[in-house]
């Protein structure tokens, strides 16, 4: 759960998803990335717990499912500025990210 | 995951109950002031509040039929967590720090006004996505 949370990217996945919940392109258009980096982040937040999927048809919908103490850490690492994704992170990345960002 | 979930619930219930006769007895063998067991008993009381209202907005359930339904639920689950979190960490504190007479009351206003808040809010969202569901 730290480690998805660690990240800027996922940290802003899940404000946007307080709004309500969103489909993975409505979500994908927000970051710069390309889209298998982005399913990679969306996985690791899934594996966390912290979010719930639904595939609507062809849409795949994502929704916030956080616990107040997990919120309130998100909060926290966000304004302490956690960012430990640029060095610290590479060494312990996911597989499925480090295969994502690699294509 | 009902069974985990209640079986959770029945060792939380026994910790509880056991903890209170506990300091009962140590009440009763002079160990402790009956003002210390009410407290503590009340601290115990508002910090499992608190645990129960944490895991609130997580207990998402089944996709709702619309994006709006959705939303709006989501949205019940998280004011509802946070209000009923928040009060059961104040009711927690208060019979901890402050004085007995002004800890009763306040703590009880604390809990009545978040459980309110987030029932109206929850009826509220209920309503909302019945009539938008309703054909004009």
């Amino acid at each position: 759960m730290f480690k998805a949370l660690a990240d800027p990217t996922r940290r802003q996945v899940l404000q946007l998803l307080r709004q309500g919940p969103k489909s993975a392109g409505e979500l994908a258009d927000h970051f710069p990335v390309s889209k298998p980096t982005m399913s990679a982040h969306f996985a690791v937040l899934r594996e966390a717990g912290l979010v719930d999927s639904d595939k609507q048809g062809k849409t795949l919908m994502y929704r916030l499912k956080m616990s107040v103490l997990e919120e309130a850490l998100m909060e926290f690492s966000g304004l302490l500025g956690l960012d430990l994704s640029q060095r610290r992170e590479k060494s312990a990345r996911p597989a499925t990210l480090r295969k994502a960002s690699t294509k | 995951m009902i069974l985990k979930r209640t079986s959770a619930a029945i060792v939380v219930a026994v910790v509880f109950l056991g903890a209170a006769a506990a300091l009962r007895y140590a009440q009763s063998l002079d160990l402790i002031t009956p003002d210390a067991t009410k407290r503590t008993i009340q601290i115990m009381v508002g910090l499992m509040l608190a645990g129960y209202a944490n895991l609130m907005p997580k207990d998402v359930g089944r996709w709702p039929s619309s994006p709006v339904a959705a939303a709006r639920t989501q949205s019940a689950l998280r004011v509802g967590g946070w209000l009923i979190t928040l009060a059961g960490i104040a009711h927690a504190g208060l019979w901890a720090f402050a004085p007995l007479g002004f800890a009763n009351m306040a703590s009880m206003a604390v809990v009545a006004t978040a459980t309110l808040i987030t029932m109206a809010y929850g009826g509220w969202t209920l309503l909302s996505c019945r009539s938008r569901r309703r054909p004009a």
